[in-house]
């Protein structure tokens, strides 16, 4: 079981090092001067400018340039961003959090609906109800990201004004108390929640009901009918623990996904994470930290997919051993 | 069930000689109706794209009347509106259709030949390379693809639409490459290339006589799927503007044009991202329906 | 003459598939008595599992138990009871081992949990309670050390001792009626012979009826008290179990006894059966063993012969019961002679 988990972080960290070179390839691949940008703007001070040329090494040979670069990030050095006239690594810091909540709750959120659709859906197999959703599930993953975010907010933050168009929190918040603080900010957080829930639950909910009606013909089902249980007992109680395994490992591959629909929806609605940083950085042609966001995106994505491998090990009591 | 499983040739359906799996899939595949549907419905999208020039109502870069024609909401002259520039909404939704699907279509290819080529060459070469060539695989994978396009584009200032195709192309080849592998590993292995070999048959000859037939049917899967999320990865880096550059009609750049205003002109949002559900949800049931098709051969 | 236990009457459970209907059970009767074991036996394709799955309704669509069929136990009958009704007999009253020990258990609980689960269901007992009783059950199938090994997972242990897992499983509520499909082909020889004593020692000790189906007769030899033969869907022969090795009737069980292989023998070849059970969409008209019988003639191919008496609780389903000096004018099997390859 240690071996196990020693040998997936030795994998991620392989793998780290290749994003890490991919994104010094880009970075040195691209026309003219990324970080000329940066270099060149009368705004950032000189003291900046020392630091990133000692950092990075500019006009030294690239391989030279490229130990720099794995040493800087190595160091969680990720550049200076001039539009917040801030470095990346404090702008990411804040942002990171608030992408943080966005993810988890809409992971946990998608994987409870889908989980439970899944099981109405495979418990009435064949019937209307099984078909809508099944429809509905098919609708939902077609749809882009961003689509179904303006079209919720358009919805239920324009026509319907019921929440909030954007931002994580009310300008005037900091006058409140506690309670009405967290309630102002789960009201921030229900749109761009739901808008990320909805597209990943229909995936979840097509993914474990394929995989609940694979686990069905499986002898231990019969057994299971053998002993007189209700076939809800045996959908709930047999089918379901198994079928949750490969719905683990699909934690795992949705991260990318999850990680981009993020984005999306957070410059939609203006929540301020590390979507909203990256996508206004594009605009303003940020380079530092557009790459910096690249970078823990990547790294964010490989762990994730890092611990549902070791949640499977968990979960599966034939690899426990 | 014992009398499920028990085969009952011989007893009735006549042997059909000469039926290629694809041939087969594709016939069980069109006996769905929701297939036929889709089929039909993807049918239309493409020749309305086809057809673009000959379809579209307006010209779709023809700004007529900027001062009292922009920002017109639904109306029979306009069934989609118009835009800030007073250009007609429908016509840039159906030029949009040729422009979205043609970029679809060609960066899936490339992502078809990349694909292939390398999980070939992983596949066949073994060994230390195959190892090499997976790790980076998983490196490439673990950077979500938006992300590495963002990264490649925002270097990039001034691309062409070729420029676009082509990193699209590039960054959506990583699940085929594997399944590739996969075949040609397995292939390597089969008992059938001893017994060839036995016959004097080289090995790369037989390979390349067995690996396309197996091949073709994952191949048209994920090319089906592959033009789909190109679809909407195209208007998603439209939207935030390092994709298809104005003044070009793409369905993601209109939304994008509308998207400072999403209430005062909803139907920007809404006709170009109604086009591309249709077309994807299309393109999905088709490939899940080939994917179902093949597994049951 | 007391009641039988389980009694089943011109049993039809057809299967509606793209090939046809296909009848795999087509009028089938018997009798299963409290505390006795009766011997199902056949080939695969005689219908002898699907007449076992329908007992507890367990077949499910495209196959369907016929009307008119009767399955009464316990004064009901089973074919027309409720759902919340039959599963109050599943696991309780008539439980079922089959043959697949490695694959019937749920690799996700413990071997204890899934035994203490039969308890759960039908008693109203605590955790802890159904916990204990499951052990016991465990230990009393010759699982050594019981209460640590109720604690592991199926893939831990071997697959006799799933068996007797599962064993413990049928029994757990004492039922009226264990049916027992090919408990046995699935494990090793050695192995064969400790199970098949464990179920007769079980059967004297909790006095349960069992129906032993199988198409090996050294296990009814050893288990069973009556026998019956199954092929295509009917039984052709029924009999007690010293009658039948003594005396087979029906050509078909004569044409199985020959094919088992004796220690001893010098045999160059096997005996085999000539020929292959007919498709279950197109029983043959008349006798359905015709075919592959050395002593058909026309009578077999226009009538499809009845269960003759012929003996004290012996009956078989052959014309030879009236015109038994056919059998000493053998034949090459028509199959045979019409050149379709023996199997």
């Amino acid at each position: 079981m240690f071996r196990y988990i020693a040998q997936r972080l030795a994998q991620a960290a392989v793998i780290v090092a290749i994003v890490a070179a991919i994104t010094f390839a880009l970075i040195h691949l691209a026309p003219g001067d990324p970080f000329s940008a940066t270099m060149e703007n009368p705004n950032v001070s000189e003291a900046v400018r020392q630091t990133l040329r000692a950092q990075y090494g500019f006009d030294r040979p690239l391989p030279e340039q490229f130990v720099k670069y794995v040493n800087a990030l190595a160091h969680g050095e990720l550049g200076w961003s001039f539009s917040h006239e801030r470095s990346v690594r404090e702008v990411l810091a804040t942002a990171l959090p608030n992408t943080l909540l966005l993810m988890v709750v809409a992971l946990v959120g998608s994987f409870a609906l889908g989980i439970v659709i899944a099981l109405v859906q495979v418990g009435r197999r064949g019937s209307a109800t099984d078909h809508a959703l099944s429809g509905v599930s098919l609708l939902f993953i077609s749809m882009p990201d961003f689509w179904l975010a303006l079209l919720t907010l358009l919805t239920f933050a324009y026509w319907l004004p019921l929440f909030p168009v954007g931002g994580a929190y009310d300008v005037m918040s900091e006058y409140w108390g506690f309670g009405h603080r967290v309630l102002d900010r789960l009201w921030h957080l229900a749109l761009p929640a739901l808008t990320l829930t909805a597209l990943a639950s229909a995936a979840v909910a097509r993914y474990q009901r394929a995989a609940l009606l694979d686990v069905l013909p499986a002898d231990y089902i019969r057994t299971a009918r053998l002993k007189g249980l209700t076939e809800r007992q045996i959908l709930r109680r047999h089918a379901l623990r198994n079928a949750l395994l490969p719905i683990i490992t699909m934690i795992g591959l949705s991260f990318p996904a999850l990680l981009t629909g993020t984005f999306f929806v957070e410059k939609i609605f203006s929540w301020p994470g590390m979507g909203y940083a990256v996508v206004t950085a594009i605009g303003t042609r940020d380079y530092q930290l557009v790459m910096g966001g690249v970078i823990i995106g990547s790294i964010m994505v490989t762990f994730g997919s890092l611990l549902a491998d070791l949640l499977y090990a968990l979960a599966d009591p034939r690899l426990r051993r | 069930m014992p009398w499920q499983t028990q085969d009952f040739a011989g007893n009735s359906a006549p042997m059909r000689l000469r039926e290629s799996p694809l041939g087969l899939a594709v016939r069980r595949v069109l006996r769905k109706r929701s297939s036929r549907v889709a089929f039909f419905v993807l049918g239309v999208i493409l020749l309305v794209g086809l057809l673009a020039p000959l379809i579209a109502p307006y010209d779709p870069a023809a700004q007529p009347d900027i001062v009292f024609g922009k920002s017109l909401p639904p109306s029979f002259a306009h069934p989609f509106g118009t835009d800030l520039y007073s250009r007609d909404v429908l016509s840039r939704v159906i030029y949009g259709a040729r422009l979205s699907l043609m970029i679809g279509v060609l960066a899936t290819i490339v992502s078809l030949t990349f694909g292939v080529a390398y999980g070939a060459v992983a596949g066949y070469a073994g060994g230390a390379l195959d190892t090499v060539m997976m790790r980076v695989l998983d490196a490439f994978l673990s950077i979500p693809r938006l992300l590495l396009l963002i990264g490649v584009l925002v270097a990039w200032p001034d691309f062409s639409i070729g420029a676009l195709v082509l990193f699209l192309g590039l960054t959506g080849w990583f699940g085929l490459s594997r399944i590739v592998r996969g075949q040609v590993l397995a292939l390597k292995h089969a008992e059938f290339v001893t017994a060839a070999q036995a016959l004097g048959a080289s090995r790369r000859r037989i390979l390349w006589r067995h690996l396309l037939p197996n091949l073709v049917s994952p191949i048209v899967v994920a090319a089906t799927l592959g033009v789909a999320h190109v679809i909407v990865l195209e208007a998603g880096l439209s939207y935030i503007g390092i994709g298809v550059p104005p003044p070009l009609a793409s369905w993601g750049n209109i939304i994008q044009e509308g998207a400072d205003q999403v209430a005062t002109l909803w139907w920007m949002s809404l006709f170009p991202g109604l086009f591309m559900v249709l077309t994807v949800m299309t393109l999905n049931i088709l490939a899940e329906a080939l994917s179902e098709a093949h597994a049951r051969r | 003459m007391t009641a039988p236990l389980l009694s089943i009457r011109d049993l039809r459970t057809w299967f509606y598939t793209e090939a046809g209907v296909a009848r795999a059970v087509d009028g089938v009767s018997f009798d299963i008595g409290a505390g006795e074991t009766l011997g199902l036996v056949g080939e695969s394709g005689s219908g002898k599992s699907v007449t076992a799955l329908s007992i507890l309704r367990l077949i499910q669509p495209p196959g369907r138990i016929e009307s008119g069929s009767v399955i009464e136990f316990d004064g009901r009958d089973i074919v027309t009871l409720g759902d919340d009704e039959i599963r109050d007999i599943r696991g309780n009253r008539i439980s079922m081992i089959f043959q697949e020990p490695m694959s019937a258990l749920n690799p996700v609980f413990t071997v204890g949990d899934q035994v203490a689960e039969v308890a759960r269901v039908h008693a109203s007992v605590s955790r802890r309670e159904a916990w204990d009783r499951a052990v016991e059950m465990l230990a009393l199938t010759g699982i050594p050390d019981a209460e640590s090994r109720a604690k592991q997972y199926p893939h831990q242990l071997s697959g006799g001792m799933r068996q007797r897992v599962l064993i413990a499983m049928a029994l757990m509520m004492k039922p009226a009626l264990v049916i027992a499909d090919e408990p046995t082909t699935a494990l090793d020889v050695t192995i064969q012979a400790q199970i098949l004593d464990l179920l007769v020692d079980l059967q004297k000790k909790i006095g349960t009826s069992i129906l032993m189906i199988t198409h090996d007769l050294g296990v009814i030899a050893e288990t069973a008290s009556r026998v019956i033969v199954m092929y295509a869907g009917e039984v052709v022969e029924q009999a007690e179990v010293d009658s039948l090795f003594a005396k087979p009737h029906h050509p078909y069980t004569e044409g199985l006894m020959h094919s088992m292989p004796h220690i001893g023998h010098d045999q160059e070849r096997l005996n085999v059966i000539p020929g292959t059970v007919p498709a279950p969409t197109e029983w043959p008209s008349g006798c359905r063993f015709r075919e592959r019988c050395p002593y058909s003639w026309d009578r077999c191919q226009t009538e499809h012969p009845p269960l003759y008496q012929i003996g004290e609780d012996h009956v078989s389903r052959c014309h030879l019961a009236i015109e038994p000096d056919r059998r000493n004018h053998p034949h090459p099997p028509v199959v045979v002679e019409a050149g379709v390859a023996a199997a």
